[in-house]
């Protein structure tokens, strides 16, 4: 069912180093025939579509502008299963959302390359009057049709595909006039699907960062994007930001500019504020010991990714509480949900709300700084002292190849992904939330994080395993996936057990 | 509660990838003595049959969360039937449409593709497990599956 791999005759060694030429034309010729549509990508046309897009509409341009403005910029996900539904969607999210930047999420058949059953399910789609997929099927449809979502909306548009294989999607996205793709070979390989090899997404990703950089050589600079929120379910900031910094060291030996990273909220406004300061931090690090100095490295904050609560008005609480949240973080752009996130995919007018929602309190927050806050820098250091040692180990087992050392730390447990799908990925690391609301780890597998580290996370998560009488281990990890989709009630009770002297029973 | 150990096949359907919520059920399905396979994410609906027809299984529980479940789950009933697992107890559960519909449509949907019980999202592992207690026994009195 799925598309076939790459002809031996364009398969090269694995390494981090940047596809060379004649081989990336080859890869590209190949690509492109495996659906009708990719025959209407023309890589002179699309470098003049770009050329013609207002710079306001170039989300490069845009995630620059702001990041010198301090601004934090409003993106929601949102895809329907037909053009009419995707762009009447894109147009309520423009207009009645005020969202800074416009996605285009694909379907679950098209991250999958099933474009045959994506074919099925935009017949089934138009026959039942509603959308039967979870999104825009960008293959299947062309380039014309994205061009026209493109032409249908004032800001710059972004492709949030989920996908390890983003090779095609890309190619007709970026043609007709998107901006932005989110995705990368790490973090989506150890995160989104259960058979792939690391190796195999890593190779999917190179494709897409090297044609970015063709774009780049050709001076239109696009923006490229990692989820190193990864399984979306509590990753403590260090282990997302060993991600970004591997995941950025591939893609800027590509020869990628515009790269931003990705990181859910833990929730924990010092935690998160933290996190966001130093993953551009190691990036920057990281590059420079490579010799990158021009990489632009923005950070985005999400919404919270674990379940979310079912009652509106505590999913309310969620959506302002994000915002604040990457306002005073300094993030360059959050990425929001809806109030509907428990139920499944929102309505556009319910997606439209959780952008205003979040657009207010970036507003109420936005000159709050915690430069300064012992707690904060406390953080900070404490996130570079998790973050080091991982990237180090996993360079050294590449002998300095990030690719190389990724696929071997992934087989050793150097690097390890909480809750993974991937059958590749050990999976034995267990985060869970500590007594004082911040996101450690309760088992760190086979991670060499240092001794001090690993014992300050323990001695944190027992303190809240005795508060709340739960057992030390795996049972932790197990309530704090639920715990934020509790009820209010439970969680925050308004019964009062009180004996005559007014002291808790 | 049936005492006797029975065997589950778990695993997220489709090209759905939320493994979460599944692993959780299945370490609690583990816990209450039953046997479990579990098949993981993006599996698709043919691999939950082939597995339970290899294991002699008890029940399926398909989990959806991606809102595609509507497209995946159409026609398992019929898979289990032709591969000769008539009365197999079939659950379903998670998100299982795209858009906010009201549950009872919902489940209505499912119910009538065949599915004995459909589980609203955010259900816990408990009340999983206590469906399967009373429907075994169910079984055992010769019923298809217990009130709901």
């Amino acid at each position: 069912m799925n598309a076939p791999a790459t002809r031996d005759s364009t398969r090269h060694a694995l390494s981090e180093a940047r596809i060379p030429e004649d081989l990336f034309a080859r890869m590209r010729s190949d690509n492109l025939a495996r659906w009708p549509t990719g025959a209407g990508v023309d890589f002179e046309a699309a470098i003049e579509r770009h050329q013609s897009l207002p710079p306001h509409k170039q989300l490069a341009r845009v995630m620059r502008a702001a990041d010198a403005q301090r601004r934090c910029l409003t993106q929601p996900r949102g895809g329907f299963g037909t053009f009419e539904l995707q762009r009447e969607l894109m147009q309520t999210l423009d207009r009645d959302g005020h969202a800074d930047i416009v996605p285009t999420t694909t379907d679950s058949y098209t991250r999958n390359e099933h474009w045959q059953l994506a074919q099925k399910g935009i017949e089934e789609s138009e026959k039942m009057g509603r959308s039967m997929l979870n999104g825009y099927p960008m293959v299947n449809y062309g380039i014309e049709y994205a061009r026209r979502l493109i032409d249908a909306i004032d800001k710059p548009a972004i492709m949030l595909t989920g996908t390890t294989m983003p090779r095609l999607t890309g190619e007709i996205g970026y043609a007709a006039g998107y901006s932005g793709y989110l995705g990368s070979g790490i973090a989506y390989t150890a995160s989104y699907i259960k058979e792939l090899p690391i190796e195999e997404g890593i190779r999917n990703y190179q494709y897409l960062d090297r044609l970015v950089a063709m774009y780049q050589e050709r001076g239109v600079e696009l923006h490229r994007r990692q989820p190193g929120f990864l399984t979306g379910t509590n990753i403590p900031p260090c282990i997302a930001i060993v991600t970004c910094v591997l995941d950025c060291l591939l893609a800027a030996a590509q020869g990628v500019k515009n790269y931003g990273l990705e990181m859910g909220e833990t929730l924990h406004l010092v935690q998160d504020a933290a996190a966001t300061v130093v993953c551009r931090e190691m990036c920057q690090e990281y590059l420079a010991r490579r010799g990158h100095r021009d990489v632009f490295t923005p950070v985005t904050l999400l919404h919270w990714m674990g379940a979310w609560p079912q009652d509106d008005a505590q999913s309310a609480a969620l959506l302002a509480y994000g915002g604040t949240l990457a306002a005073i973080a300094g993030a360059v752009s959050v990425t929001t949900k809806t109030a509907h996130e428990a139920y499944g995919i929102p309505t556009p007018q319910a997606n439209a709300e959780g952008l205003r929602t979040t657009r207010m309190a970036i507003y109420l927050a936005r000159h709050i700084r915690l430069d300064g806050l012992p707690e904060f820098e406390r953080e900070k250091e404490l996130i570079r002292r998790e973050v080091r040692p991982i990237v180090d180990k996993v360079l050294e087992m590449g002998d300095g190849d990030a690719a190389i050392g990724t696929v071997r730390a992934f087989r050793a447990g150097v690097l390890d992904i909480p809750w993974s799908p991937n059958r590749g990925v050990q999976s034995r690391v267990l985060p869970a939330r500590d007594g004082d609301g911040c996101l450690r780890i309760v088992d760190a597998g086979l991670m060499p994080f240092p001794k001090e580290i690993l014992e300050f996370h323990e001695e944190r998560l027992r303190r809240r395993a005795e508060r709340d009488g739960i057992a030390f281990g795996p049972d932790l990890a197990v309530a704090s996936v639920y715990e934020i989709s509790e009820p209010i009630a439970k969680l925050l009770p308004d019964r009062w057990q009180l004996d005559a002297r007014g002291a808790s029973a | 509660m049936s005492g006797r150990m029975r065997t589950i096949v778990t695993g997220v359907i489709g090209s759905d990838t939320h493994i979460v919520g599944n692993r959780i059920l299945a370490m609690a399905l583990e816990k209450a003595g039953h046997k479990v396979v579990a098949l993981g994410a993006l599996t698709p609906a043919a691999d939950f049959v082939r597995a339970a027809v290899e294991t002699r299984a008890d029940a399926i529980l398909v989990s959806s969360l991606y809102g595609q479940g509507e497209l995946d789950c159409r026609g398992f009933r019929d898979l289990c039937v032709e591969a000769g697992l008539e009365d197999i107890l079939l659950y379903v559960g998670g998100n299982l449409v795209v858009g906010k519909r009201s549950w009872e449509e919902t489940a209505q949907t499912y119910l009538e593709m065949g599915f004995d019980r459909v589980a609203p999202p955010g259900i816990r592992s408990e009340a999983v497990i206590e469906w399967l207690g009373r429907d075994f026994a169910a079984r055992e009195r010769g019923q298809r599956r217990a009130d709901p």
